[in-house]
């Protein structure tokens, strides 16, 4: 009787012995995986460099004007010259403004610095200035209001948890964030209904919004093949593939038809 | 050869057996240990094993917790709080600890010592009083009172702590030292709690930082936990509920169902027995103590000698454990009278599919589908309350009568008049009854619907060729639409659309004039239709499925009757006379002379004054539009058709030969279970009554020859039943030699799997419950009126337009247009919250008529910006009242409402309101509607003319100071208002007019649109514009 309880010890030292094996793998694994956890950044010395421009193939659609009338606050502000919408801005060149370009796949799966500097979304002439932002999923957008009037900003992400905040004249600035990835959010101030705004959030650093010579420039990416995504808001997405590699520096074009 | 040689005892050997029979023994006694732990009592090796794991994720958890608390721990804010507590509790210390001394080191040993001669003289003289009370004579009485006065001056001497001379005391001395002590004491405790109380504070703030970022079990849990491991013992846990004889032994294995830490397989080294249940709040209602488990689950909760046994899956066992995808059947039995259950959504929906699909048509259930039934009751009790009343009347008479009799004295007299007067008075009870049973009446006659379309008018409706295209295969020409598909042959089609083309009523349809297409289609997408109808086939439909797919509309509709429909849906061609049974023409009218005039405000019969059917039994309701956009609408559906679709001629529709055999077949196939027919308005339904289905002694359940396969293929079970014959009704005629007539009928509704697993759970759960009531859901509260209402919001589909519970989708939020941010603030408002918001007063008012108006009928009545309107259902006043006392309860708010008095404004106060309104830094009046049309076509939010009558006031502060707590992603904003102190103020800029007010800034505002009146709208109006 007394081996069967010997056996029975054996067998659960051995069982225990086994348990002990197995917390020790996982601790293991633990560990190598560790350093990978450390958040990265762009290699602007040894990374590849994607610019490129957007251009616009077609006639230049007339953009409309902004009925302001109900609001003779917002009227003042554009007395010189009343305000076009920037559903499509295009530039003497040709291309176009306000596009959104970002690097939607192919990156290796880490974590990317979130920048601690903020992007400014401001309020002025009742208008959102600028009409396109990107940022960082996690970076903060400072939000201003220069107008001598009350606006409420609702973003109405899909992803994203929605808000809609009242910022009235004079009141300090408004620090908000968006943790997920989401192109586009889309940017509403229900009192002045005209008032739009779009907001890139991309979970890595590598995007840019065109500006007035409608070029982009994506810097410091890691040698590999990327979907790039370019996102204009009336003409809707396009995507091409890019291979590059160590210190590459590529060209690649956009055509946006009209 | 010696004998000693041959004696067997020395020669032969018996080791051989010997090592046999022990190995043989040792062997079958670890079969017998194996079969103990494993063999007969499973649930032993289970325990084994469940606290092995359990013990080795505690131990995981631990680390994992004590990390996750470190870190919190960490935090500047909790490190802050942490200095806070200990720097308030060292400041406090020195005056607490003083407090201490004096209580603990003198007052109490004093009160202590002091107290034990106190006690001894004051039970003396309580003892000497109760002889007093009870003594009969009074120099007795007198002599004890004596003693009383003499003990109460005795003088005792006695010792307190801290003191070094006895003290001499008489009793009063005592009882007046003592309360003041005691006093003292009081004082200074209540002077410990204060000056602790910043301290106190501190550390509860602290505690509450540290538990309100563990989601999981915190590090206490967890060692209380292990620790009543450390006493795990291995036996049988059982739960016994006497009254219901039930003994429930499941948790023997399922250890981990009612732990307080959360398992998981994955945690449990992938032994999904020993999860915890993945629904704590559930189980917190449901609990197991008084419920026990089987009762939801099913299975045999007494067995424990196999896995198999237990759940209740071998042969004869009555009821077998239900299927993860059926799990919420177990609710149905209690939950009976509910359509929609809480938490139950595969239930739900496989209720909604019999409901909306028709099944109810063909089978009844009790509940569903109750306004026939219910008419019947409700006349037979109008009866037998007007035999009841004749009776009194008669016995009054009687009584009246032998009163006037000279013979009867007063006395007797009085007492009969007296008699004859409460008979009378209660035959007035009567006719209040018999009035309230009339009103209900007509209200079911309004209540009563059908699932299909009315066939009385399809002459006026359809297409004659179409008819028997569809009778063919209604799936083929629409996809999942509600209409099952019958097998009928090419007879029974030719009979069946003879019958319904022959038996249809004729009318006058005036002839419209086109519509213009193109704005009939932006009105179809956005006035609401869509939240009931889809459009678009394949991947490209969008909208509800509540009522018909019109991709094909063009094919089948007469223009002109399509032009009434979208105007007035629930317009008749003529009324039905129930009690007549038969439609009423223009010369029933005629006949008495009245005009052939018949709606809601004349739906008596001309002929027998009963009431009449004179609306279409379609839930579908009028928007209130106007004839021209309903000619825009219906000119956009007849242009949706296919190309090239053709009809072959149907000119045998009119031979009347047919017409009896069609009547024969629609008799056969229950089709007016549906559809309105005429000549078959008060047909019975054909099907089995579904009520208690689930519990239906197996052999009585028909699997014909198809027994022995479902017992080899282990569906021989209710639910393979059920699922075999929903995915094909006529499975069970599989090799069955029988004449059409004797075939199933039941048609194929090409049930998806999911709806296929609701259908079954829904019908698994409908069982005779073999638990006591209380098991029932029964409330006799506010709960009650949330099942009702639930009844008429799925029958008018609110859910379709309206948010009603918190988590809900409405057909809106999936539609491609309302993703557009400009949209998104033209969906129809959420009904969360509705009862909090409104006035159910005003909601009554509104429900009877959306549009606030008599006279002007286009528009909405509170938000004429949206393009979406709320339309005219011509409630009855019965369903009216469930829908408002629905969202009353929903918002636990009490009965009947009683607003709150609002503290009046003063003209001051009025002006600055107003300022404040209009000004630049508060934007209420950019969105609100101000009664300006050219500003009102642009708002997105209700006129404040209308907020008083409809809003209640506590929910407008609520609302103003955070609306997306409310209603997330509403278009307004939060952040208005700031706390300062224990007031609300205005976040902005405010006018001058300001300086030196000190009430809260948000109460004005609710102050002012509570007391607003047109006039203030115009001065508000006029000081707002100019900017």
């Amino acid at each position: 009787m007394k081996k069967i309880w010997i056996a029975v010890g054996v067998v659960s030292a051995l069982t225990f012995a086994g348990c002990g094996g197995g917390e020790k793998t996982e601790t293991k694994t633990a560990a190598t995986a560790a350093p990978a956890g450390g958040a990265a950044t762009p290699d602007l010395a040894n990374g590849a460099t994607v610019t490129g421009k957007v251009i616009f193939d077609g006639t230049k659609p007339v953009a409309k004007t902004i009925d302001m009338s109900a609001n003779p606050t917002c009227m003042n502000a554009h007395k010189a010259a009343p305000q076009k919408s920037e559903e499509v801005v295009i530039n003497d060149n040709g291309t176009v403004k306000y596009a959104f370009v970002w690097v939607k796949a192919g990156l290796p799966d880490q974590t990317w610095q979130i920048p601690t500097s903020t992007v400014e979304l401001n309020q002025t002439g009742c208008m959102y200035q600028p009409h396109v932002i990107g940022i960082m999923a996690g970076q903060n957008i400072d939000i201003k209001n220069s107008d001598p009037t009350n606006h409420n900003i609702h973003p109405m992400p899909a992803i994203n948890q929605e808000w809609n905040e009242s910022q009235p004249p004079g009141s300090a600035d408004k620090m908000q964030s968006f943790p997920r990835q989401e192109v586009m959010v889309p940017v509403k101030c229900q009192i002045h209904n005209w008032m739009r705004a779009y907001i890139g959030v991309v979970s890595n650093p590598f995007y840019a919004v065109t500006g007035d010579d409608g070029t982009f420039s994506l810097k410091g990416l890691p040698p590999g093949t990327y979907t790039i995504q370019v996102w204009q808001e009336k003409y809707g997405t396009q995507e091409q593939t890019i291979t590059v590699g160590a210190k590459d520096s590529k060209t690649l074009d956009f055509t946006i038809k009209g | 050869m010696s004998d000693q040689e041959k004696d067997p005892v020395v020669h032969s050997s018996l080791s051989k057996a010997l090592v046999i029979w022990s190995a043989l023994l040792a062997v079958s006694m670890v079969w017998g240990l194996y079969d103990e732990m494993y063999g007969i009592r499973p649930w032993k090796g289970y325990q084994a094993r469940f606290e092995k794991l359990y013990h080795h994720y505690l131990a995981t958890a631990r680390l994992g917790e004590a990390d996750r608390e470190k870190q919190i721990r960490s935090q500047p804010e909790y490190k802050m709080l942490d200095r806070d507590t200990l720097a308030a509790e060292k400041a406090a210390m020195p005056e607490a600890a003083g407090i201490d001394t004096e209580v603990n080191g003198n007052l109490v040993p004093k009160i202590l010592a002091l107290n034990d001669p106190f006690q001894e003289v004051r039970s003396h003289i309580g003892a000497l009083t109760y002889e007093i009370e009870v003594s009969k004579s009074e120099s007795t009485k007198d002599s004890l009172r004596k003693q009383i006065v003499e003990l109460r001056a005795e003088v005792h001497k006695v010792a307190l702590a801290g003191e070094k001379e006895k003290r001499s005391m008489t009793f009063p001395d005592m009882e007046k030292q003592l309360a003041e002590w005691k006093a003292r004491k009081a004082e200074l405790l209540q002077r410990r709690v204060d000056v602790m109380k910043r301290a106190t504070d501190l550390r509860a703030q602290r505690d509450k930082y540290l538990s309100d970022r563990i989601s999981d079990a915190s590090l206490d849990t967890l060692s209380s936990v292990e620790n009543s491991l450390a006493k795990f013992d291995i036996r049988i846990r059982q739960i016994h509920i006497k009254d219901v004889d039930l003994v429930d032994r499941c948790e023997s294995c399922h250890m981990g169902i009612r732990e307080p830490v959360r398992l998981t397989a994955a945690s449990m080294g992938g032994e999904a027995v020993f999860t915890s249940h993945p629904d704590k709040e559930l189980l917190k209602i449901h609990d197991p103590e008084k419920f026990g488990c089987t009762p939801c689950h099913g299975g045999n909760g007494a067995a424990l000698s196999s896995v198999e046994k237990a759940h209740g899956y071998n042969k004869y066992w009555l009821w077998p454990m239900h299927h993860a995808e059926n799990i919420e059947a177990g609710c149905q039995q209690c939950h009976v009278k509910e359509l929609v259950t809480e938490q139950a959504d595969t239930l739900n929906t496989g209720r909604e599919i019999f409901r909306r699909r028709g099944c109810m048509g063909c089978h009844r259930y009790e509940g569903f589908d109750r306004e026939g039934d219910e008419i019947a009751s409700v006349n037979q009790q109008i009866h037998q309350d007007e035999q009841q009343k004749a009776e009194w009347t008669r016995e009054a008479g009687f009584a009246e009568q032998a009163a006037n009799n000279p013979k009867t004295t007063n006395a007797e007299a009085q007492k009969l008049y007296a008699h004859a007067n409460d008979l009378k008075v209660r035959s007035s009870g009567i006719d209040a009854q018999i009035e309230q049973l009339d009103m209900r009446s007509e209200s079911l006659v309004r209540e009563v619907k059908k699932v299909g379309p009315s066939l009385k008018e399809v002459r006026m409706k359809l297409r004659r060729e179409w008819i028997p295209e569809w009778l063919k295969d209604p799936h083929a020409w629409r996809e999942g639409t509600k209409m099952p598909s019958f097998r009928l042959d090419q007879e029974e089609i030719r009979a069946i659309a003879a019958y319904v083309w022959q038996s249809g009523v004729q009318g006058d349809l005036p002839s419209q004039k086109s519509g213009d297409p193109e704005k009939g289609r932006e009105a179809f997408e956005t006035r609401g239709c869509m939240a009931c109808h889809s459009m678009g086939e394949g991947g490209q439909k969008q909208g509800g499925t509540f009522a018909a797919n019109l991709s094909r509309e063009g094919e089948k509709a007469n223009y002109d009757y399509l032009v009434r429909w979208v105007h007035n849906p629930r317009q008749r061609t003529a009324p039905y006379c129930p009690y007549e049974k038969k439609d009423l023409t223009a010369a029933d009218y005629q006949k008495h002379g009245l005009p052939f005039v018949f709606d809601l405000g004349h739906d008596k019969c001309p002929n027998d004054g009963h009431e009449l059917q004179v609306q279409q039994m379609t839930p579908m309701p009028n928007l209130r539009l106007t004839e021209d956009e309903a000619r825009d609408i219906a000119s956009y559906l007849m242009t949706r058709k296919h190309s090239g679709a053709a009809y072959a001629g149907a000119s045998f529709m009119d031979d009347p030969a047919l017409k009896n055999k069609g009547l024969a077949a629609i008799r056969n196939y229950g089709c007016a279970g549906c559809h309105e027919i005429a000549g078959l308005e008060d047909e019975q339904r054909i099907g089995t009554e579904l009520t208690k289905e689930g519990s239906k002694p197996i052999e009585r359940l028909d699997f014909a020859l198809l027994g022995h396969k479902a017992e080899e293929q282990g569906w021989m079970t209710h639910k393979g039943f059920f699922e075999h014959k929903l995915a094909d009704p006529a499975v069970y005629d599989t090799g069955k030699e029988k004449a059409k007539q004797d075939k199933l009928k039941m048609p194929n509704f090409n049930f998806s799997k999911p709806e296929i697993d609701a259908v079954t759970t829904f019908l698994e759960g409908s069982v005779d419950a073999s638990v006591p009531p209380r098991y029932f859901y029964a409330p006799t509260d506010q709960r009650q009126d949330i099942i009702e209402g639930w009844w008429v919001v799925r029958k008018y589909n609110c859910m379709g337009c309206h948010h009603v519970h918190v988590g809900q989708t409405s057909v809106f939020d999936d539609m491609a247009r309302y993703q557009d941010p400009d949209w998104r603030d033209q969906k129809p408002p959420t009904l969360i919250g509705e009862g909090a918001r409104v006035n159910p007063e005003w909601l009554m008012h509104f429900l009877n008529n959306p549009a606030l108006s008599e006279t002007d009928t286009n528009r909405d009545g509170v938000r004429q910006y949206l393009k979406a309107r709320m339309p005219t259902f011509s409630f009855s006043d019965g369903e009216v009242r469930k829908i408002v006392r629905f969202f009353e309860a929903l918002s636990s708010q009490a009965q009947p409402f009683i607003a709150d008095k609002l503290e009046p404004l003063t003209d001051q106060e009025r002006t600055m309101a107003r300022q404040l309104f209009s000004s630049e830094g508060a934007p209420c009046l950019k969105c609100h509607m101000t009664g300006d049309p050219a500003h009102d076509t642009r708002a997105s939010a209700p006129n404040f003319t209308v907020a008083k009558d409809r809003l209640k006031p506590g929910w407008v502060k609520r609302w103003i100071l955070d609306p997306a707590l409310m209603s997330p992603g509403t278009a307004m904003p939060s952040g208005l208002f700031r706390k300062e102190g224990d007031h609300y103020v205005f976040n902005g800029p405010l006018p001058a007019s300001f300086n030196g007010y000190t009430k809260d800034q948000a109460d004005l505002l609710v102050r002012y649109m509570f007391q607003f009146t047109p006039e203030e709208l115009s001065r508000l109006r006029s000081s707002a514009s100019g900017r």
